[in-house]
């Protein structure tokens, strides 16, 4: 396969994916916060009465707060939303991503299956039709499920029409590098919200083991809801909500979609089918520093990640992508 | 109220109504279905194309226009039909157009006996653009030159065909005559009903078969085929795409390839792989920075040298623009002449050239009467339609010309034809052209039936290219005159079908449909 062409595919991959984390993330938080008027809460959580919603921590996880802020004065609903679905400025935006996913498919439309292209470039054109004024027109929710919808039927149509060779690997690989990467911000964020100035405390553990109050377990169920979680998460850990069965169940969890470890071993996947070396054993650089990560991810403990920092345990997962992201294009991209 | 009425071709030859008005013979089967179509009925079948061309992203793009770079492919579903006899004359002529183009092109590059015999004038060629003295004396794989040509053909009043040029270099559109065609067939297909329409999409089988042959001997088993283009900003980047799918070829880059010891490689996931024949549409001066433009950064370096070495072919060959030079094509009836001994089967447009004193007189003194073309521009760029312009730009193109009497030529303006064309909600006449396309490989010549069909959507307008407000029409060369009552194959084929489904849900579907639909399916 051409280079240039797995980038790309590597790319739309990225692009579609990101666009749905965003989508849905964006959702969940809109509606999440509806129901957050609890008088009691009310004064110290929200500061600003310009800012009805805390969008904040949003902004943050898409490492876009700093571009926000030059650009929009205030972090009302209208702006925020704009911002995260049609500012083309943001490179981040719902539309944005597709546009960078239509200009790569575009770029080698002949490659994949005509319908795979024709999704994307109809994707596309139906979100030139939307703005912000129609969004709260019609339902901020029914926008952000035509969004997931797009980057489902896109992956329909993938699984239903290619065939199962490099195409498909480099489509996936960004997709799962992708969703990992989104993830761990997630939690990183959210932990770092829910429990601002506690990091360092000895009391800790015994902390993240109760539910908290209902504010915060609102909270945790919408960052459960944001990556499809929750029914699944209930399915899985019975006996109810807390943060180290969460951190548990979306870092480490084996078989759970959007969880870093699970999206690890799709990633390590790939690049052994790609290279054709046995999984387990390491043929390049990628393999070996995927291998890596992933050994960490399957037999650290959630109190291990604890007790030792999420913060600092997150963070050197998302340098640990970094460097994958690297090794992959020095491998197989641009040498 | 028929889609018909009022149309009125006035001066010019109609492709399908003659001059009192009565359909041809070759058109009156098709003027009878669309008789019987309603307004609303056809409009909503242009709605449908329309559709499949946008979700599709059939688009081409449009230089210097920042917010549409891309627009969706101006497609008239109406027909143009082309009768058997007519096509079989223009493929006479086209036939012999591009074999004795090739032999010249040979020889330019080689003997020169064309140009000893002062047949042609020397500086005519060696002061040509396009002309390649760095390419002198190389060999292409089979001698040929040009493996892929559009030409351009229009037709006068009086019904003559003529040939306006040849495209030797890049000709595109070959992709819009197979997906016009391809629409077509859905949208409108009880248009094609008892029609002996000749089928076009052997198109890219053959010119696969042409271009796997070109490869190097020692490669000729498995040869890697690649189509080059310019990238996704170029105007053609849909066609370039198109083709490499229905190739099942790489699109490739110039950034893609490279060259190592005079081979040309591809850089792929799993290394560098060998490539021996490009299909490439990015043009001469932008092949190779060590050879031509050293600031081009859509080539590959050494391409040029690999190719000389016969360790790659390239289609087109290098140097092919200087036989589609405007002031060369004036002098096509003679290299005919000089290699091949026959007269020119299909006329050229007569040519006034700047560089003979006496015709550059003529030109100048006549300019508001004839069209003047630069030699070397293409695309309907750097041309004067005198009986359309003003003083002012008459007074400039002539001070252009006085500067440089080599660069231009003039032809009388040809009144091109006229066929129907959909313009609102009726049929209007509108100016066509045709580009039939040519394939030369070492087995022969192979022309679709055919070709696209250009037309000037602005009325009055004798500008067909697309950048300039044209669209296209699919083209029907009929095999034969059509017989009557020869639709016994297609109803069985019906009947069959309809056993694989369920009942009930055969008939929801029809009741669904519009009215429309419904009457256009039986």
């Amino acid at each position: 396969m051409l280079s240039r062409d797995a980038d790309s595919c590597y790319w739309i991959g990225r692009y579609i994916e990101r666009s749905e984390a965003t989508a849905r993330m964006v959702d969940v938080h809109y509606h999440a916060a509806l129901e957050t008027f609890l008088p009691s809460s009310l004064e110290d959580r929200y500061e600003d009465p310009e800012s009805p919603l805390k969008w904040r921590s949003l902004l943050e996880i898409s490492g876009n707060a700093e571009d926000f802020s030059s650009r929009y004065t205030r972090e009302n609903d209208r702006d925020v939303l704009n911002y995260f679905c049609f500012d083309m400025q943001n490179s981040n935006s719902i539309a944005s991503t597709w546009k960078f996913a239509r200009e790569n498919a575009r770029s080698m439309r002949e490659q994949i299956a005509s319908e795979m292209w024709e999704s994307v470039n109809i994707t596309y054109l139906q979100l030139r039709d939307w703005n912000v004024d129609r969004l709260f027109l019609e339902s901020p929710h029914e926008f952000f499920s035509m969004v997931k919808n797009a980057s489902h039927l896109f992956q329909g149509i993938l699984n239903r029409t290619m065939v199962m060779g490099e195409t498909r690997d480099w489509l996936d690989l960004g997709r799962f590098s992708e969703r990992a990467d989104q993830t761990a911000r997630l939690i990183d964020v959210k932990y770092h919200d829910l429990f601002p100035d506690r990091s360092d405390e000895a009391d800790e553990a015994d902390d993240i083991h109760t539910s908290g109050d209902p504010l915060d377990l609102h909270e945790w169920i919408a960052v459960l809801k944001s990556v499809s979680a929750f029914e699944m998460y209930r399915k899985t850990h019975n006996h109810g909500i807390n943060p180290i069965s969460i951190v548990d169940f979306l870092i480490l969890n084996h078989s759970f979609p959007a969880s870093v470890r699970h999206c690890t071993g799709r990633v390590n996947n790939c690049l052994h089918r790609i290279s054709g070396s046995v999984v387990g054993t390491t043929f390049n650089e990628p393999e070996r520093l995927v291998g890596r990560l992933l050994a960490d991810l399957t037999y650290i403990s959630p109190g291990e990640i604890i007790s030792s920092g999420l913060h600092e345990f997150l963070e050197d997962v998302q340098s640990q992508w970094i460097s994958i992201g690297s090794a992959i294009a020095t491998t197989f991209l641009s040498y | 109220m028929t889609l018909f009425d009022g149309y009125n071709a006035s001066s010019f030859y109609d492709e399908m109504f003659d001059g009192s008005g009565e359909p041809r013979p070759h058109y009156r089967r098709l003027f009878e279905k669309l008789s019987q179509m309603s307004t609303s009925d056809y409009n909503s079948r242009c709605h449908l194309a329309d559709l499949t061309l946008v979700n599709q992203g059939i688009t081409f793009t449009v230089y210097g226009d920042e917010q549409g770079l891309e627009k969706p492919w101006p497609f008239d579903l109406m027909p143009r039909i082309v009768p058997a006899a007519e096509w079989d004359h223009i493929e006479r002529g086209l036939r012999q157009r591009i074999m004795a183009l090739n032999l010249f092109l040979h020889d330019i590059y080689h003997d020169q006996k064309i140009l000893n015999d002062k047949i042609v004038p020397r500086d005519l060629i060696i002061g040509a653009a396009h002309y390649r003295r760095e390419f002198v004396g190389a060999n292409p794989p089979g001698g040929i030159y040009v493996h892929i040509c559009g030409s351009d053909l229009i037709r006068d009043s009086d019904g003559t065909h003529y040939v306006l040029e040849d495209n030797l270099r890049c000709p595109s559109g070959v992709s819009y005559v197979l997906e016009n065609r391809s629409i077509l067939t859905r949208v409108l297909p009880n248009l094609f009903q008892q029609l002996p329409v000749q089928p076009v999409e052997y198109y890219t089988t053959q010119l696969l078969h042409n271009l796997r042959s070109l490869a190097p001997a020692s490669r000729i088993e498995e040869p890697n085929v690649v189509l080059l283009t310019p990238g996704v900003y170029n105007s053609a980047f849909f066609e370039h795409s198109y083709l490499a799918q229905q190739l099942g070829v790489e699109l490739v880059e110039g950034r893609d390839l490279f060259v190592e010891d005079n081979i040309v490689y591809m850089k792929t996931t799993r290394g560098p792989k060998r490539v021996d024949v490009i299909y490439r549409r990015v043009d001469d001066d932008f092949m190779d920075p060590l050879v031509f433009r050293s600031d081009s950064s859509l080539g590959v370096p050494g391409i040029i040298n690999s190719y000389r070495a016969g360790n790659v072919a390239l289609a087109n060959s290098i140097g092919t623009g200087v036989a589609d030079d405007k002031a060369v094509y004036a002098y096509l009836p003679q290299i005919i002449k000089y290699y091949l001994g026959e007269e020119m089967i299909l006329q050229n447009v007569f040519t006034y050239l700047g560089s003979e004193p006496a015709q550059l007189d003529h030109i100048l003194k006549n300019l508001d009467k004839l069209v003047v073309k630069a030699t070397n521009e293409s695309g309907g760029y750097g041309m004067l339609i005198g009986p359309q312009s003003t003083a002012e730009t008459r007074a400039e193109f002539a001070d252009k010309i006085k500067s440089n009497p080599r660069n231009y030529i003039a032809q009388p303006l040809i009144s091109l034809s006229t066929a129907p064309a959909f313009v609102d909600d009726h049929f209007e006449p509108r100016h066509i052209d045709l580009r039939p396309f040519i394939l030369t490989g070492k087995d022969g010549i192979t022309i679709i039936p055919g070709g696209l069909t250009r037309v000037a959507l602005r009325r009055g307008s004798y500008v067909v290219n697309s950048s300039q407000g044209g669209g296209s029409k699919d083209t029907w060369v009929l095999a034969a005159e059509p017989e009557p009552n020869d639709q016994k194959t297609s109803s069985a084929a019906v009947s069959t079908h309809s056993q694989l489904q369920n009942p009930s849900t055969q008939t929801q579907a029809v009741g669904a449909g519009s009215p429309g639909w419904s009457e256009l399916a039986q």
